[in-house]
């Protein structure tokens, strides 16, 4: 069935023109806007909901002159992930209701958590490469916001540039990538397109894509392409950095962005790319990423003692479960992304609420200072206990099942090729003795002695219980199911979905995805088995192993924080930024500014192949020769006047000339413009002549030589631009029209509509024909005006008004 | 901000006075005549626009701040200093330079709009002759000088609020 075009063009324009009215909204109803902003989103799931059961794209045009359409693909992934992002919200917002209650800047927050969720939402169902990549680092872009809510501290600022750098950084990558499946779709499709799924996408035809790629060479560096740029947004090693920082955010947004949702992104795009790619190519470069980031982010977890480091790395970890998943090619490996998709983010993102609610409650989120929550916090502790057994992969949980898949699936690769391909299961299992312990380790917080520094702890409002708990129901429902099925009763609607999800990953079973306890011993159960026995032995002595790892991790070059801290530091030291382009100088920029716009016109008019054009004739009047001749004295004179008044004077001296070679070209309107304009600038100047400097001190030969360069450049290019833009003469010169239809007409009635009417050619365009042009010429000169007011007159205000 | 708020004031001859005197109100006439003029021979809202605000310019330089405040519009220009408390005597004149040139966008945009009611595209001009009109006989009447008109208040609004808030400084 068709998916409609009308609710999926509302679903994503809905959470955007929410967050344009949220400033406002904020005035008149204050936080309540957290509940709007909730409804907003479940108006969206409701709408994604509805759209269940169909499947293809409905598309919009939206640049065709490059053939760029806003084409919206639904299929079983981008439902999974379109309702996770906008269900999640849903909770997230109430959450925020309460959390946010005492911190500053609730406007820009939850105007920023809409645009994510739309921007998000468009990655869900982008068909498209451009619009998923627009999408893309739009949800960056509000990330970098949202991780530097905190303004003025100056670990949220180190957090949001690092996450800004490295998740932008990635997604370049990624760009260049598409790119380059552009120019190969055109080799295997005929006609170069950016639709990669739906009709005539590239999914469609992955075979004939990767046959084209690989005589061309290029399959390896398009699969690396996109995997770093998935590696940035997911978190994986070594771009994993990003994310502990990144839990400088507010609670709410790490457990919706950095754990539920946009490093979800990543992985999505693995997902979806899965038909296009899968090879063996493919297989070796994400199963050995998404194992390698598996057991090192567990390890690293271990080490964590901040709750919120602890589960950030997690999330990492279980990231790199999922690409492992998708890396695989059996069927397994479909299916334990999908599945583990779902269930990590019920667990992780009702974990993180969790850990809110402690951090709120409690006063800290150290695990060395807390224990013994569950006596205050009984509900908060079920709920933890239910997430954190489901992290662990203990059954009867929800992630049980899908760490299963991925022995499984381990297990099958392995089976298959030999050899060294029995690392896979051998790593799986050693990764998942890290996770189990740290899931342990953070559920023993709800448990044992309570430490005697924490005071009294309340409870949470019902707005802060009730998303988490509902997250955690779900969990418990899923796992439930698979209780269920192993005396025969199958959760349906959960296994059908996901088999949507399996399939459109490119994944196929004859009799669909089914997910129950192992009733005999394969060897994916004895591998879960050997996880919980070697992690329920080691947990004793978790402190040694936490010191263990700790002592390993202080070894700088196994830190990609040292690589990461030392580059930023050593373009700090050597000034190459600072000193070159950002130097706080306005000359400088004007410098940059200038030479780009040169070189950019020059190399366009280069690769364009321009020719100049014959100069037919240099006969001119000589009036006009005297005015110009004048001109360019003054133009000379300028630079070498002795005072700022001869300087200004001479200057205009140079715009009157102009403004007479105007009334000599037969331009009326134009001189009086200029010689008008002319006026009022000299007397702005005049104004503000004594309060400029006397004298700027002895002139540097090298840099004056540089500016005379510079503007030797600038120079150079506006005359070619003047001379190859007039050269060009259309066939059908516009001026015939306007010279017919702008006057009056010899014979008329009282009114006149088709023409202008009007005498004046030069007032008539401006007025009639091109009204719209200067319709945006007027309220540029409004938008300069409310600009001069707020930076100048207004800049002493700060925040507090 | 500066110190001295009136950048030229005390230092201007009697000479300059009294021309200024003189010139603004022509000035002003001649922008008038230009706005009006403009459909059939030189002229415009841009061209009259900066014109007016030329002549107000002059004044600005000529007699300085204080003048202009204390003797023509009894009022501050510009807020000199952050608000001590809520009960400001009066917003700054800046407020209704703001006001003009939102009037100006929207009698503009607004004039587009009319033609639109009438089913035209958006922007759409007509031009209507009025006959038998004692003094001119006949006059044409365009409705593209509502636009004009537009164009004149903003760049009006738009400029002066620049000098003013750009003079204090």
């Amino acid at each position: 069935m068709q998916p409609s075009q009308g609710v999926l063009l509302t679903v994503l324009a809905v959470p955007f023109l929410a967050a344009a009215v949220t400033p406002l909204l904020y005035r008149l109803i204050g936080e309540r806007v957290a509940y709007f902003a909730a409804a907003v989103a479940a108006v969206a799931f409701a709408l994604i909901g509805s759209q269940f059961g169909t499947q293809g794209t409905v598309s919009l045009q939206w640049i065709p002159a490059l053939d760029v359409s806003l084409a919206l693909y639904v299929d079983g992934l981008s439902l999974l992930l379109g309702l996770i992002v906008s269900g999640i919200g849903v909770l997230i917002f109430t959450y925020s209701g309460a959390y946010m209650h005492d911190e500053p800047g609730k406007a820009k927050y939850y105007t920023t958590l809409l645009v994510f969720m739309g921007a998000m939402l468009g990655v869900a169902f982008a068909a498209d490469l451009l619009a998923l990549f627009v999408f893309w680092e739009l949800t960056s872009v509000s990330s970098f916001v949202l991780i530097g809510h905190y303004q003025d501290q100056a670990d949220s600022q180190y957090a949001a540039r690092k996450a800004m750098f490295i998740t932008v950084a990635g997604g370049l990558f990624m760009l260049v990538g598409f790119l380059l499946l552009y120019t190969i779709s055109g080799d295997a499709l005929g006609e170069a397109t950016f639709r990669l799924a739906g009709q005539g996408g590239m999914i469609e035809n992955a075979g004939a894509m990767q046959e084209a790629l690989r005589s061309e060479g290029l399959l390896v560096p398009v699969v690396g392409l996109i995997a770093i740029g998935a590696a940035a947004k997911s978190a994986q090693v070594p771009l994993h950095i990003w994310l502990p920082n990144a839990m400088e955010a507010p609670t709410p947004v790490s457990a919706f962005l950095h754990s539920a949702t946009m490093v979800k992104a990543g992985v999505y795009l693995v997902g979806r790319f899965r038909p296009l790619l899968s090879t063996p190519e493919w297989e070796l470069i994400f199963a050995a990423l998404g194992l390698l980031t598996m057991t090192v982010a567990a390890i690293l977890a271990v080490a964590a003692d901040d709750i919120k480091e602890l589960l950030a790395y997690s999330t990492a970890s279980h990231l790199g479960l999922i690409i492992a998943g998708f890396g695989l090619q059996s069927v397994y490996g479909a299916e334990t992304g999908a599945f583990h998709i779902l269930n990590h983010a019920l667990f992780k993102a009702a974990l993180f609420l969790v850990a809110g609610i402690v951090a709120h409650e409690a006063g800290t989120r150290l695990l060395s200072e807390l224990g013994g929550l569950w006596r205050d916090l009984p509900i908060t502790a079920a709920v933890a206990a239910i997430a954190a057994l489901g992290m662990a992969g203990l059954p009867p949980f929800n992630g049980f099942y899908s760490k299963e898949l991925l022995f499984e699936a381990t297990y099958h690769a392995a089976e298959h090729a030999g050899g060294l391909w029995w690392l896979l299961p051998a790593v799986a299992v050693f990764g998942s003795i890290f996770t189990f312990l740290y899931s342990i380790r953070f559920l023993s917080l709800f448990f044992g002695e309570k430490p005697d520094a924490i005071e009294h702890v309340h409870s949470p409002p019902l707005t802060m219980l009730a998303p988490p708990v509902v997250l955690a129901a779900l969990a418990g429902v899923v796992g439930l199911g698979g209780i269920s099925a192993t005396f025969g009763m199958h959760f349906r609607p959960l296994e059908d979905f996901i088999n949507i999800v399996v399939e459109s990953v490119g994944g196929h079973t004859e009799h669909g995805f089914k997910y129950y306890l192992p009733t005999e011993l394969t060897p994916a159960a004895g591998m879960s088995a050997i996880t919980i026995a070697v992690g329920a032995v080691a947990y004793p002595s978790y402190g040694r192993i936490a010191a263990g790892v700790e002592r390993l991790i202080a070894i700088d070059p196994l830190r990609p924080n040292f690589y990461y801290d030392g580059l930023v530091s050593w373009l700090d030291r050597t000034k190459i930024v600072t000193g070159t382009v950002q130097t706080g100088r306005l000359r400088t920029y004007a410098i940059w500014l200038l030479l780009a716009v040169a070189g950019l016109a020059l190399a366009g008019y280069a690769g364009a192949g321009v020719v100049l054009p014959a100069v037919s004739s240099m006969a001119v009047e000589p009036a006009i020769v005297v005015v110009l001749a004048v001109a360019v004295v003054a133009a000379l004179a300028v630079t070498r006047a002795p005072s700022h008044i001869a300087g200004v004077l001479t200057l205009s001296i140079l715009g009157f000339m102009v403004a007479i070679f105007y009334i000599l070209a037969s331009a009326p309107d134009l001189a009086l413009t200029q010689l008008v304009i002319e006026t009022l600038v000299l007397v702005l100047f005049l104004l503000v002549l004594d309060k400029l400097p006397e004298f700027y001190g002895e002139v540097d030969r090298l840099r004056a030589l540089r500016d005379g360069a510079v503007s030797a450049v600038v120079g150079v290019t506006v005359f070619l631009t003047v001379l190859v833009s007039t050269a060009a003469v259309p066939g059908q010169p516009i001026s015939a029209y306007f010279i017919e239809r702008a006057g009056v007409p010899a014979e008329h009635g009282s009114t006149l509509l088709d023409f202008g009417g009007g005498g004046n050619i030069v007032n008539v365009i401006l007025v009639d024909f091109r009204a719209f042009d200067t319709l945006g010429e007027i309220s540029v000169i409004a938008m300069a005006a409310i600009s001069v007011i707020t930076l100048i007159s207004m800049r002493e205000r700060g925040e507090s008004q | 901000m500066s110190t001295d708020p009136r950048p030229t004031d005390g230092d201007t001859t009697i000479i300059a006075r009294t021309v200024t005197r003189v010139v603004v109100p022509i000035i002003l006439l001649v922008a008038i005549a230009l706005l009006l003029q403009g459909h059939n021979l030189p002229g415009g809202g841009f061209i009259a626009g900066v014109l007016t605000v030329t002549g107000f310019a002059l004044i600005y330089i000529i007699y300085g701040l204080r003048y202009v405040e204390e003797e023509l519009l009894h009022r501050t220009v510009v807020p000199r200093s952050l608000p001590t408390d809520e009960s400001e005597t009066e917003p700054p004149i800046t407020k209704e330079f703001g006001e003009i040139f939102t009037i100006g966008l929207a009698l503009a945009a607004g004039s587009g709009i009319v033609a639109m009611a009438f089913g035209f595209p958006f922007l759409s001009q007509a031009v209507l002759f009025v006959e038998g009109l004692p003094l001119y006989d006949h006059m044409e009447v365009a409705s593209a000088l509502a636009f004009d008109l537009g164009v004149y208040f903003v760049v009006v609004g738009g400029l002066l609020t620049i000098l003013a808030v750009v003079g204090a400084e």
